[in-house]
C-alpha cells in the first residue's frame, strides 16, 4: 500500500487532533473579533487599542511560557503572582532605598524570582508536599515578605532602563515589552521542541515512571520548571514595574489564575504530558482581548474575573469532552454530539451559557459610573 | 547452542525484612536461546529478574555474565553491561513520539552555534533503520504520538529501545503479550524469534505455556522462590511443567 493511501484513510478527525490547542483558541480569537467587529467595531479596532492588548499580552507571555512547562510535568505554580510583586518589591528598594544601579537591581531581582522558584521547586520534591497546596502556601509567604518589606508603601519614578522595558518602544513603532513577550515565548518554544528540558518535561508528564526507569532525573527537571517560572515570574514583575512606573505589595493579584487559564486555554493539559507553546501564546491573547473587549463595552472591571473563570472551565470541559477516545459511535465530533449523552451535556451547557448571559446583562443594566451615595 | 551458560545465577537470595522471596535460586540462560520464567504469581520470578536488571540487589548470592563476575548498584548499571528489560507496562511516554520514546535519556543531539540541541533528524532515522533491521518492522506513522500506535507496535518501540544499544547481549521480557490480541501476540512471538536469531539470550517470563512451548528452548520454573524445575523444551511437556508450577511433582 503506498502511503498516500494510509495518509487517505486517516479521518478528518485524526488528521486535525494534533492542531486541536491551537485550533480551540484561535476559534475563540475569531468569535471575539467577529462579534467586536459588529459591536464595537470603531473602538476596538483602533491602533491604539490593539497597542494596549499587545502591551497587556506581553507581560504575561514570560510566565504563561514557563507555566507551560511547569503544568505539563503535572504541576501548577500558584505563586507566581506573588514571586512577581516580591522581587519587584526588592528591586525598587533596592534602587530607591540604597541607591543600587538599575544594572545591579535588575538581575538581582530575576535571581531572587530564580531563588524562589527554586524554593518551590525544593518544597514540592524534596519535602513531598503536593505542588497544589506547596506553592499555595509559598504565595502566602512571598505575598506577607512583600508586604512586610513595602508595608503600605507605592514606591514610583523609576530609572528609565524599567520604564523602557515596561513601556519603551523601539523605532518602528513595536513596543520593547511586547518584543521581549514574544522573545521569550520563541525561547520556550524551541526549548519544548529542541532540548533535553523539554522533551523531560512531555515525558515526566506522560509517563512518570517510564521516564524515571529510562534514568532521567525526574525531581531535578521538576525543580527546574519551578525555576525557571520564578525567574520569568519576576520578569514579568520588572515589566509590570515599569509599565506603570510603581509598585507596591499588592501589585499583580491575578497574575495566578490568569496565567493558568492562558496555558491551558491554548490545550496543554492540566493532566499532563501534552503541551502547546503555541496555544499557551494564543491563550494569553486571547485572554487579553477579552478583557479589552469587556472594557471597550464598558463593562464593568470585575467581570473580568468572571469571564476568565468561564473560560477555563468552558475550555478545560472542551478538551476533556473531545480527548475521550471510547465515545459511543466514535465516528466524528458531530455524531458524538448526536448521542444521547452527547445531547444531554448539550443542554447543560446551553442552560449554563444561557445563564451566564442573562447575568452579564443584568450586569451590563447596572454597570454605569459609579454615583457617590450619600 | 553453546555449553556455557552466558547468564548465570548462583545462589540468588532475596528477603524483603522478614520475607524471603528468593531463597538459593540458580539461574542459566544461554546465547540464541530463549529461556522461559514460569510460576505462579508471587512464586519470585520478577522478583529475580528484577535481580537480574539491577532494580533489586541480591541478600545473597552470585551472578555471572560469560564467566565474569557482576553486581549492579542500579539498572542503569546492568544496562551499561548489555542487560536490559521491557516491562509489561512498556514504559513508555504515550504524548512523545515513537523515535523520542526510543532515545528518552539518551538523546542524540547536535551543535548549532556552539549551542547543544537535540538532533530530531537523526534519531527519526535511527529509528527507522533500527526497527526495520533489528526487528523487519515499519510503522505507518513516526511522527504522531505514541498513544495512537497498537499494542504490538508500541511494544516493538519498547523492544527497538532495548536492541538499540549494539552490545546489548540479555534481554528480559516481562509478559510481552498480557495485553496482547491473537494476532499481535504471534508478531511479537515472531519478533523474539528474530531476536534470538541475532544472537540474543532472551529471558520470557510468560503465563501461558502455549506460548512457552511455541518459543522457548529452555524452561525454569519457579515455585514459591525456588528453581524446582530446570528443562529443555523439547524433553518436556505442558503437563510436566503444568506439575512443577503447581507443586505436584518436584523435578531434579
Amino acid at each position: 500500500m503506498a502511503a498516500g493511501d494510509t495518509q487517505a484513510v486517516r479521518t478528518l478527525n485524526e488528521r486535525i487532533e494534533p492542531y486541536f490547542a491551537i485550533i480551540g483558541p484561535m476559534a475563540m480569537i475569531l468569535a471575539l473579533l467577529l462579534f467586536m467587529a459588529i459591536v464595537e467595531p470603531a473602538r476596538y479596532f483602533r491602533w491604539s487599542n490593539v497597542n494596549l492588548i499587545l502591551l497587556d499580552a506581553a507581560l504575561y507571555m514570560p510566565m504563561a511560557m514557563a507555566m507551560t512547562f511547569v503544568i505539563t510535568q503535572r504541576g501548577i505554580d500558584l505563586s507566581v503572582g506573588s514571586i512577581a510583586a516580591l522581587s519587584a518589591i526588592i528591586m525598587a528598594f533596592l534602587i530607591k532605598q540604597f541607591g543600587f544601579s538599575v544594572y545591579f537591581a535588575l538581575p538581582i531581582a530575576l535571581g531572587l524570582g530564580a531563588l524562589m522558584g527554586l524554593v518551590n521547586g525544593l518544597i514540592i520534591t524534596r519535602f513531598n508536599v503536593p505542588d497544589l497546596i506547596g506553592t499555595l502556601a509559598m504565595d502566602l509567604v512571598y505575598r506577607g515578605f512583600a508586604l512586610v518589606i513595602a508595608k503600605g508603601l507605592v514606591l514610583a519614578r523609576f530609572p528609565e532602563l524599567i520604564t523602557e522595558i515596561g513601556r519603551g518602544r523601539l523605532p518602528g513603532l513595536i513596543p520593547i515589552p511586547v518584543v521581549i513577550g514574544i522573545a521569550t515565548m520563541i525561547a520556550g518554544f524551541v526549548l519544548l521542541r529542541r532540548s533535553h528540558f523539554g522533551r523531560y518535561t512531555i515525558a515526566i508528564g506522560s509517563n512518570p515512571e517510564a521516564a524515571e526507569l529510562t534514568g532521567i532525573a525526574v525531581n531535578r527537571h521538576k525543580v527546574y520548571a519551578y525555576v525557571l517560572c520564578g525567574a520569568c515570574a519576576a520578569l514579568a514583575g520588572v515589566m509590570l514595574t515599569g509599565k506603570l512606573n510603581a509598585i507596591q505589595a499588592t501589585s499583580a493579584p491575578y497574575f495566578n489564575l490568569h496565567v493558568i487559564a492562558a496555558v491551558v486555554v491554548g490545550g496543554t493539559s492540566l493532566f499532563g504530558g501534552r503541551a502547546s507553546m503555541i496555544g499557551s501564546f494564543a491563550g494569553v491573547l486571547l485572554l487579553s482581548m477579552m478583557i479589552n473587549a469587556l472594557v471597550t463595552l464598558r463593562i464593568e472591571f470585575f467581570w473580568q474575573s468572571v469571564a476568565s473563570g468561564v473560560v477555563i472551565v468552558s475550555s478545560v470541559a472542551l478538551y476533556s469532552w473531545m480527548q475521550k477516545k471510547d465515545r459511543d459511535g466514535a465516528g466524528g465530533l458531530i455524531a458524538a454530539l448526536m448521542t444521547s449523552e452527547g445531547q444531554k451535556l448539550t443542554r447543560f451547557s446551553a442552560f449554563i451559557i444561557g445563564a451566564l448571559i442573562l447575568l452579564l446583562a443584568i450586569g451590563a443594566i447596572f454597570a454605569g459610573n459609579p454615583q457617590a451615595s450619600g | 547452542m553453546s555449553d556455557t551458560p552466558l547468564v548465570e545465577m548462583r545462589g540468588i537470595t532475596k528477603r524483603f525484612g522478614g520475607v524471603t522471596a528468593l531463597s538459593d535460586v540458580d539461574l542459566d540462560a544461554y546465547a540464541g536461546e530463549v529461556l522461559a520464567i514460569v510460576g505462579d504469581n508471587g512464586a519470585g520470578k520478577s522478583t529475580l529478574i528484577k535481580i537480574l536488571t539491577g532494580v533489586y540487589q541480591p541478600t545473597a548470592g552470585e551472578m555471572f555474565l560469560a564467566g565474569e563476575r557482576i553486581s549492579f548498584a542500579s539498572h542503569a548499571g546492568a544496562i551499561a553491561k548489555g542487560i536490559d528489560a521491557v516491562y509489561q507496562t512498556l514504559a513508555l511516554a504515550d504524548h512523545l513520539d515513537p523515535p523520542a520514546n526510543m532515545f528518552l535519556g539518551n538523546e542524540l543531539t547536535k551543535k548549532v552555534m556552539g549551542v547543544t540541541v537535540l538532533d530530531i533528524a537523526r534519531m527519526r532515522t535511527e529509528t527507522e533503520r533500527v526497527l526495520m533491521d533489528r526487528l523487519g518492522v515499519t510503522l505507518k506513522s513516526l511522527d504522531s504520538p505514541t498513544e495512537s500506535l497498537s499494542g504490538g507496535q508500541r511494544q516493538a518501540v519498547a523492544i527497538a529501545r532495548a536492541v538499540y544499544h549494539e552490545d546489548l547481549r540479555v534481554l528480559v521480557m516481562d509478559e510481552p503479550t498480557a495485553a496482547l490480541g491473537p494476532q499481535e501476540t504471534a508478531r511479537t512471538l515472531n519478533l523474539i524469534e528474530t531476536l534470538k536469531a541475532q544472537g540474543l539470550a532472551i529471558i520470557l517470563i510468560s503465563h501461558s505455556l502455549d506460548e512457552v512451548f511455541q518459543v522457548s528452548d529452555r524452561i525454569h520454573v519457579q515455585r514459591r522462590g525456588k528453581r524446582v524445575g530446570f528443562v529443555r523444551t523439547t524433553e518436556s511437556s505442558n503437563q510436566a511443567v503444568l506439575g512443577m508450577i503447581i507443586g505436584a511433582k518436584e523435578a531434579a
